[in-house]
C-alpha cells in the first residue's frame, strides 16, 4: 500500500518535472534557431547572432544584474521581516481590528496590478520618491508583501508560541526566547518568504518602468521590449540568462540559510 | 534538497512567466510624474539658447548628458545606437548619449507628468516620436521649438521643401521635429511557395483563395496592420479625398464603405476564418517566418535582406508593393519641452542628419535615408551608391516612385474604431 502511494507520487513529480524542463529544453533551443519552419522537426537555420549580441553587452548586463540583484535582495529581506512580525501579530495575539489588518495585509492581491500602480505612481510623485531606487524598493515591498505575510503566517501557526513560552519559563528574555528558540525553527518558511518576494520583484517590469521613469533600470526592464519585439532568439538568451541567475541566487540562499540554521535537519514543508 | 531544485526551477519558470505577463497592462497608464533626480551638466533656460548660434550651443553642451528616448524593441538599431552613434558623439562633441528603451505611451505620460509638476530640468532630452504622439504632444505644449533651422546640417542636406519633411501624417511639424528615417509599407512572400505575388487588390483576393487560411493582417491598432488597412482603402477609394477629409465618423465611414466590403469579402479566406487576427506585427512576422503564413508586411522598407541574411527567411523571399504604390512615412527625433540640455540635444539631432551618419544607418541598418540626394557631395552621393541594398528588396527608386502620402493624423485612430465595429468577424 504504501509502496504504491510513493510510486504514484513520483509519477505526478516526473511530470511536474516534465512540464518544467521541456519548455526548458525548448527555450534552450530557440536561442540558437533562426528559422524553424512548419513541418521540420529541428530548425532549419541555426546562428549565434543572439548570443553574440548580449555578449557584446557584458559589461553593461553584470551592472544591470548587479543592481537588480541588490533592489531585489533588500526588497526580500525588508519583505520577510515585515513579513514575520506581521504574521506574528496577526497569529499570537488578540487586538481589536484584527480581522481589518488581515484584510488589508492581503489587500494588494486583489487590486488589479495596473489600477494599483497607477494609484502607487500619483502618490509617489507627491511624496517626491519616483525615479528613484528608495521608490521602486517601495513600491516592489508593496507587491510582495501579500506573499510574505501569508506564508509565514502559516509557518507561525505551525509553531505557535508553545516552545517559546517554556524557553521563558526556563528563565529566557523574550528576545532570547524569540531568536533562540522561535527563528531557527522559521527559517525554512523565511526562505520560502524571503525567495518569493525576491521573485516577485525581480520579475516586476509594469511598476519599475513607472515609478522608476526609465531612470531605475533592472535586468527586467531591459529584457522586456525584446520579449515584445519577437526577436525569439535574443528573448530567449534573456530568458535564459534570467532562468540561470535566479536559480543562482536562490542557490546562495539557500546555502545562507543551511548554514543558519545548522541544526535543523528536517525540512519544514518537504 | 533534491524536492528543493525541483521547486526553486518551477518557482523561476513562474516568475518568468509573471515577468512576461507583467507587460501587457502596460499600455494603459496615466499621466502625472515629477522629476526629481537629475545629473545633466548644463542646466540653462529656454531664452539664452534662443539666441545662442550653433556654435554656441556645441560649446554650452560640451561634457553634458543626452538622453534619447525611444522604442527599444530592435537589436540592430539599439547596437548602432550604442556602438557607433554614442561613441562618435563623445569623441567628436563630448557629449554621453544614453539611450532609455520606452515605449511612446509611456515617454509622453512620463512627459506630461514632469510638466505638470513644473519641473524644468525634465530627464528627457531627445524624443523618437512621428504622427499622432506628435500632434498630441505639440498640441499639447509638451515639445520645445522651433529648432531645426537652427541645425546647419538641417539646412545644407535636407530638402526642406518636401512634404516627407514639412508634414507628419499631414499635419504641419513647423519646426518641432527633425527627420530621423523613412519608411514605407511593403509586402513580403516567399517566391518559392507563392511564385505569383499580387500587384493589386483583385489579385490579392485570388491571392487568399489560393492560399486560405494563410494570409492575415495584423489587429488594428497595431500600426502596421493600421497602415495595410489604409493602403487597401488607398486602392479601392483613392487617396486623394482623404488628405483634407474631416475627422468625422460618419463622413470616414462613407467614403471608406467599399474598402469594409472588400476586407468583409476577404474575411473568410483568411487566417482563422477572419473572426480573430493576430495582436501584432511581431506575431505575424513571426507566424511568416514558420510557414504558417504565406504573406506578411512591414514598415521596414528594405529589412528583408537583413532577414534573409540572419537566416529568419529564406533566400527566395521577396519584398513587393502594389502597383498603384504603397503609404510612406518619416520618423522623427523632437526635444521635451522640459528638457534640461536642449543644445546637447540639438547637436544630436544635428549629427544624426549628417550624410555620414546616414549613410551608416543606410549600410548597417537599410533605413531610407532622410537626407536630399542632390545636395550631396560627390564623395557623399558615393557613400550612398556604394550600400549593397542585398537580396530580396525593391529598388530605392522603384520604391519611392510609388510612395503614397498618409492620411491625415485624426482619421487613423477613426478608421481603426470602423474597422473593429465593421470589418473584425464579419
Amino acid at each position: 500500500m504504501r509502496k504504491k502511494r510513493i510510486s504514484a507520487a513520483n509519477i505526478i513529480l516526473a511530470c511536474f518535472v516534465f512540464t518544467i524542463l521541456l519548455p526548458v529544453a525548448v527555450l534552450l533551443l530557440w536561442t540558437v534557431t533562426e528559422r524553424w519552419a512548419w513541418p521540420d522537426l529541428f530548425p532549419q537555420v541555426l546562428s549565434m547572432r543572439a548570443y553574440e549580441g548580449v555578449f557584446r553587452k557584458r559589461g553593461m548586463l553584470s551592472g544591470l544584474f548587479l543592481s537588480s540583484i541588490m533592489i531585489s535582495s533588500v526588497v526580500a529581506a525588508l519583505s520577510a521581516a515585515i513579513g514575520t512580525m506581521t504574521a506574528r501579530a496577526l497569529v499570537l495575539y488578540e487586538f481589536r481590528g484584527k480581522g481589518l489588518v488581515h484584510f488589508l495585509s492581503v489587500l494588494p492581491f486583489m487590486v488589479p496590478a495596473t489600477v494599483f500602480a497607477m494609484g502607487i505612481q500619483i502618490t509617489f510623485i507627491k511624496m517626491g520618491l519616483n525615479n528613484t531606487v528608495a521608490g521602486v524598493t517601495v513600491s516592489h515591498l508593496i507587491c510582495s508583501l501579500p506573499y510574505a505575510v501569508r506564508l509565514m503566517m502559516d509557518g507561525t501557526a505551525a509553531i505557535g508560541d508553545r516552545l517559546e513560552e517554556q524557553a521563558r519559563v526556563l528563565g529566557a528574555s523574550a528576545v532570547q526566547a524569540f531568536v533562540c528558540v522561535t527563528l531557527p525553527v522559521l527559517v525554512p518558511v523565511l526562505l520560502s518568504a524571503f525567495s518569493m518576494s525576491y521573485i516577485v520583484s525581480f520579475s516586476q517590469y509594469f511598476l519599475t518602468l513607472l515609478i522608476g521613469g526609465g531612470q531605475v533600470r533592472t535586468f527586467t526592464v531591459v529584457m522586456v521590449p525584446y520579449l515584445q519585439s519577437g526577436e525569439r532568439n535574443i528573448a530567449c538568451v534573456y530568458s535564459v540568462i534570467f532562468l540561470g541567475v535566479t536559480l543562482e541566487v536562490f542557490g546562495v540562499f539557500e546555502k545562507i540559510a543551511d548554514r543558519w540554521s545548522r541544526n535543523l535537519d528536517t525540512e519544514f514543508y518537504a | 534538497m533534491k524536492k528543493r531544485v525541483v521547486v526553486f526551477l518551477m518557482t523561476a519558470v513562474m516568475a518568468l512567466g509573471l515577468a512576461a505577463c507583467g507587460n501587457s497592462g502596460q499600455k494603459e497608464e496615466t499621466a502625472g510624474e515629477k522629476q526629481d533626480s537629475k545629473e545633466q551638466g548644463s542646466t540653462q533656460g529656454g531664452a539664452d539658447i534662443e539666441g545662442m548660434t550653433f556654435d554656441e550651443l556645441k560649446e554650452s553642451a560640451k561634457g553634458s548628458t543626452v538622453t534619447f528616448y525611444g522604442w527599444g524593441g530592435d537589436e540592430l538599431l539599439n547596437q548602432w545606437l550604442d556602438d557607433v552613434f554614442a561613441p562618435a558623439m563623445k569623441e567628436e562633441y563630448d557629449i554621453t548619449m544614453e539611450r532609455v528603451p520606452m515605449d511612446i505611451d509611456q515617454v509622453l505620460s512620463q512627459l506630461s507628468g514632469e510638466i505638470q509638476a513644473g519641473e524644468e530640468d525634465g530627464s528627457i532630452d531627445m524624443i523618437w516620436i512621428n504622427g499622432e504622439n506628435f500632434q498630441s504632444a505639440k498640441e499639447n505644449n509638451m515639445l520645445y521649438g522651433p529648432f531645426v533651422e537652427k541645425l546647419p546640417n538641417f539646412e545644407e542636406y535636407i530638402d526642406t521643401e518636401s512634404e516627407d519633411v514639412t508634414l507628419d501624417f499631414a499635419y504641419p511639424i513647423e519646426g518641432y521635429e527633425a527627420p530621423y528615417g523613412k519608411a514605407q509599407m511593403v509586402m513580403i512572400a516567399d517566391t518559392a511557395v507563392t511564385p505569383d505575388l499580387p500587384k493589386n487588390t483583385d489579385e490579392l483576393m485570388e491571392f487568399a483563395k489560393n492560399n486560405k487560411g494563410k494570409v492575415t493582417y495584423p489587429a488594428l491598432p497595431d500600426f502596421t496592420g493600421s497602415v495595410f488597412v489604409r493602403n487597401i482603402i488607398y486602392e479601392i477609394c483613392g487617396y486623394e479625398q482623404f488628405l483634407d477629409m474631416e475627422a468625422d465618423k460618419e463622413t470616414v465611414k462613407e467614403a471608406i464603405e467599399p474598402a469594409l466590403a472588400y476586407l468583409r469579402e476577404l474575411n473568410p479566406y483568411l487566417w482563422n476564418e477572419g473572426k480573430t487576427f493576430p495582436e501584432s506585427s511581431t506575431t505575424v512576422d513571426n507566424m511568416f517566418a514558420d510557414g504558417e503564413l504565406v504573406l506578411n508586411m512591414t514598415y521596414d522598407a528594405f529589412g528583408t535582406s537583413i532577414k534573409i541574411a540572419d537566416g529568419m527567411y529564406t533566400e527566395t523571399t521577396q519584398s513587393f508593393q502594389f502597383d498603384k504604390g504603397t503609404i510612406g512615412n518619416t520618423n522623427f527625433m523632437a526635444i521635451a519641452a522640459n528638457s534640461g540640455n536642449k543644445a546637447g540635444a540639438m547637436v544630436a539631432i544635428n549629427e544624426m542628419m549628417s550624410p555620414e551618419i546616414q549613410a551608416d544607418r543606410y549600410d548597417t541598418m537599410k533605413v531610407l535615408p532622410v537626407v536630399d540626394y542632390g545636395k550631396l557631395s560627390d564623395a557623399q552621393k558615393e557613400a550612398f551608391d556604394k550600400v549593397d541594398l542585398g537580396k530580396g528588396n525593391i529598388p530605392q527608386d522603384e520604391l519611392l516612385s510609388k510612395r503614397l502620402p498618409e492620411m491625415p493624423a485624426e482619421l487613423v485612430p477613426v478608421i481603426e474604431e470602423i474597422w473593429l465595429e465593421e470589418v473584425v468577424g464579419k
